[in-house]
């Protein structure tokens, strides 16, 4: 893999991160009223004294360029302010939750990516048979769906119609002082109902767009070479064609990981999961507004880190990108 | 005495949205072994259908074999199992492309291709596969073939990869080689080295060729036995030099007339007026009547057959009644 390449694209990186600072800090200027105020949001009793260190600690009483310098070099020291709502810093909030919220992703994500393309491969290899009709009713429903509905419904099947799976939180109450096996066991327990809704219009969507693409990847001369040469039929499918159809899947999957992040909010307040997404929607409601951009920030910088593991696995996958 | 290949009174179908045509009415060509069979004709006639019929690849549905027999060393291999085909596939009968841009895998090396063509029917470990894979990049002429065996096909120019190709077809050594249009992706030059490759591989490998082309020139170089092939019939059928020297049929003598001669830069070149004639719009009379200047009222009433009316088989009612 190309050194300078990794490097460059780190760089673009942190490019991207400081415009998403700068955002941050012109939405917070855009909110109408004094900055002190909306920063200190709905406090009702926020005291003169009290606005007066806000602005003394945002230096909301210097000019706007030197205010924005403040906040980029807060940023880069990852210092987002303090929660007034949880009356914590910012950061440690967000680092108490960050890790739920990527399980949770992750997993859907690859949830999504695995079974999605094991259908689409199936249903690709008899484009007019009875599987295929079946994975694309599947897909189809499961795109149009909308997140939350089909958590709601979850919840209402396996709360009382087949309580198989935990319908709320992320461990048990009576297993706080198991092994870790145990804790590990049961918060996988709990992943299950909110990994998969989150990845139900994902799978939908690799599903179609697996099977469309190894069509094509299936009518192409170098399958038609694999099977003259005497490769097996699983092995021209899995195989020769597959790893040709990755690619755009790969893609795909790397621009998801945006909105991956944005439904997990709804599934972590669907499912009570105790993630970033929770955070967002408590801090939205609370108009706390430094937790709200922090969770802004970390959201984009998890997207942006996702973006330059794509395109890395991209090069890796594909050797026409590789330099020589 | 049995053939080493023998296609006997093939019939080959497609169902297509007119309704289901003929691609191969009453096909019988042979080859022996140490012989270059030439297949030529203008596009659509046929001739690639003939050898992925003999490859076992016909697409099914919507082609179908609906009749004759295909018989490669005495085995009928119509209707052989999925299984057979797979074993005789690039071991016994190996095909090249006409698209060596396309047919050969982008995401894998040219020395694990190859290799996979040897491990699927040779008895022999990744790392010795390698090995004879290099040693076949250096037989067709690859430089520095130890170096290249690390290549991806996108490295590589169109002759090269022709010559990955054919390496790749005689890996097993096959005892048919089908090589359908060779040549027709590449600069002159290319053609003739290709060409000379094909020979000296014949000669080392004692295999039987069946070379697809529609120019007559690679045919003078090349083919000791020469069909000509029209809508999906063999229309003629006789050595190279007969053929070249003494056609019968008219649309053989226009294909030999559109060949350029050297030094005579006046010479307006012949063509062959018309188009052949969709499949689904073929009647009952001889299909090339359309286009033909000799053609009374019985070429449109009755298919001529490939009958020998003095010198070699011709199917002509023309020639038949010598009135051409």
């Amino acid at each position: 893999m190309d050194f300078i390449y990794i490097i460059k694209r780190l760089f673009y990186g942190v490019l991207l991160m400081l415009g998403v600072v700068v955002l941050n800090f012109l939405l917070i200027r855009l909110a109408p009223g004094d900055p002190a105020v909306v920063i200190a949001g709905e406090m009702g009793g926020a005291t003169e004294a009290m606005l007066e260190s806000i602005r003394e600690e945002y230096g909301l009483n210097k000019p706007v360029l030197t205010q924005l310098g403040i906040y980029v070099a807060n940023v880069a020291r990852f210092d987002l302010g303090q929660s007034f709502f949880f009356n914590q810093p910012v950061t440690t909030l967000i680092g108490h939750r960050i890790g739920p919220t990527i399980l949770l992703v992750l997993t859907a994500q690859i949830l999504a990516i695995v079974l999605g393309v094991v259908m689409g491969v199936v249903s690709a290899r008899k484009p007019n048979g009875v599987t295929s009709a079946i994975v694309s009713v599947f897909a189809t429903i499961g795109y149009a769906v909308p997140v939350f509905w089909t958590g709601i419904m979850l919840i209402i099947l396996f709360a009382s119609v087949l309580p198989v799976f935990p319908v709320e939180g992320m461990t048990s109450v009576r297993l706080r002082d198991a092994g870790l096996l145990v804790r590990t066991l049961d918060v996988l327990h709990h992943l299950v109902l909110p990994a998969f809704t989150l990845a139900i219009i994902y799978l939908a969507q690799y599903s179609r767009l697996s099977r469309a693409s190894m069509l094509e990847v299936l009518g192409s001369d170098y399958i038609r070479t694999a099977r003259a040469k005497g490769a097996s039929e699983r092995s021209v499918l899995f195989k020769h064609a597959l790893r040709n159809a990755a690619l755009p899947i790969l893609t795909v999957a790397g621009l998801q990981f945006g909105n991956l992040i944005s439904g997990a909010l709804l599934v972590e307040t669907v499912f009570n999961w105790p993630g970033m997404g929770r955070l967002a929607f408590d801090s939205i409601l609370r108009r706390d507004y430094p937790t709200t951009m922090g969770v802004l920030f970390f959201a984009s910088f998890m997207v942006v880190i996702a973006n330059i593991l794509t395109d890395l696995s991209y090069k890796l996958a594909d050797p026409r990108l590789r330099g020589r | 005495m049995s053939r080493l290949l023998e296609i006997d009174d093939l019939r080959v179908t497609f169902r297509t949205r007119y309704g289901e045509v003929t691609a191969l009415d009453s096909v019988s060509l042979h080859v022996d072994a140490g012989e270059t069979l030439g297949i030529v004709g203008e596009s659509g006639c046929g001739k690639s259908i003939t050898a992925l019929s003999v490859m076992g690849l016909i697409p099914q549905p919507p082609g179908r074999i609906a009749g004759g027999a295909i018989r490669l060393q005495g085995e009928d291999i119509v209707g052989a199992s999925p299984a057979r085909l797979q074993a005789l596939r690039g071991a016994e009968v190996a095909m090249i492309f006409q698209e060596p841009m396309t047919s050969l895998n982008p995401v894998f090396t040219i020395g694990s291709q190859i290799a996979e063509a040897i491990m699927l029917h040779q008895n022999v470990g990744a790392d010795q596969a390698f090995k004879d894979a290099i040693a076949l990049l250096d037989r067709v002429g690859i430089p520095s073939p130890d170096r290249r065996a690390h290549d991806y096909p996108h490295q590589l120019s169109g002759g090269m990869r022709q010559r990955v190709m054919i390496a790749m077809a005689v890996s097993c050594r096959p005892k048919v080689l089908i090589a359908d249009e060779p040549t027709t992706a590449l600069d002159v030059t290319v053609q003739a080295q290709i060409f000379d490759l094909l020979n000296e591989i014949q000669r080392d490998f004692g295999a039987a060729i069946v070379l697809i082309t529609h120019d007559m020139g690679a045919i003078s170089e090349m083919a000791d036995r020469v069909a000509v092939m029209y809508a999906g019939r063999v229309i003629e059928e006789a050595s190279a030099d007969d053929v070249l020297d003494f056609p019968q049929h008219p649309y053989a003598r226009g294909l030999i007339d559109c060949i350029p001669a050297l030094g005579r830069p006046d010479h307006r070149l012949a063509e062959i007026p018309g188009v052949v004639p969709p499949l689904h719009l073929l009647g009952a009379g001889c299909a090339f009547a359309q286009r033909c200047a000799h053609r009374n009222d019985r070429c449109d009433r009755e298919k001529p057959s490939l009958v020998n009316h003095g010198r070699h088989p011709v199917a002509c009612h023309g020639a038949e009644e010598s009135r051409l």
